[in-house]
């Protein structure tokens, strides 16, 4: 079943921004163990619903493609996970839950990221990034709209 | 979040993720999260909002120096 995520325009837009991808991406959701539905939420299968958004993005673009795991081939924290993965190495770049409604774009725009060779930070902040001498996570908490 | 992702994209050290807070509320709560987006950095929350690239980079900067 194809969902439709965007409407006709907006699906144009990022049908065009796929097609500028420099690399391929790939959206690896990773689904836990057991995932329960929060106590009192909402009847929805939140692994399945991400299943289906991340076919409908890779829909869009010839450079972008999912794929399902159970399996903990990438390092997540927590689940359902999305691992984004460019020319098949691990970006860094993990997204944790359902990217419901506004969120989407968050998703849409680690696609667009990722899909760059060249980074496009300014050279002050790539020069805070050469100066890391340990690992960082950056987590951004995020709600939908 | 854009700029968390750039960071993650540029620097092999650099982990960015969006964490959904309605999906994980226990989380949320030890992270402080009254609204969002809030900005966590090796476990620790930092601050609220989106902020510009330079401002970005200073706290992440600044954060790092804290700790260590």
């Amino acid at each position: 079943m194809r969902v439709s995520l965007f409407r006709a325009d907006e699906e144009q837009s990022v049908r065009e921004l796929f097609a500028r991808l420099e690399r391929e991406v790939e959206l690896v959701l990773v689904h836990g163990p057991e995932e329960t539905p929060l106590p009192g939420a909402r009847d929805i299968d939140f692994g399945g619903e991400a299943e289906r958004l991340l076919h409908a993005l890779a829909d869009l673009g010839e450079h972008v493609s999912m794929r399902v795991t159970d399996q903990l081939e990438h390092e997540v924290e927590r689940h359902p996970a999305v691992v984004v993965l460019a020319d098949g190495e691990d970006t860094g770049i993990r997204y944790y839950g359902l990217p419901w409604g506004y969120e989407l774009a968050s998703v849409v725009g680690a696609v667009i990221e990722a899909g760059k060779v060249e980074p496009t930070l300014s050279p002050e902040s790539l020069q805070v990034l050469d100066g890391l001498e340990r690992d960082v996570r950056i987590d951004v908490f995020v709600t939908p709209t | 979040m854009l700029l968390a992702y750039r960071a993650a994209l540029a620097s092999p050290r650099v982990t960015a993720s969006a964490v959904e807070a309605t999906e994980f509320p226990t989380l949320a709560d030890a992270m402080d999260v009254y609204a969002v987006p809030k900005i966590v950095i090796d476990g620790v929350p930092r601050y609220e909002g989106a902020v510009p690239e330079r401002v970005f980079f200073q706290r992440l900067a600044a954060a790092l120096v804290e700790v260590s």
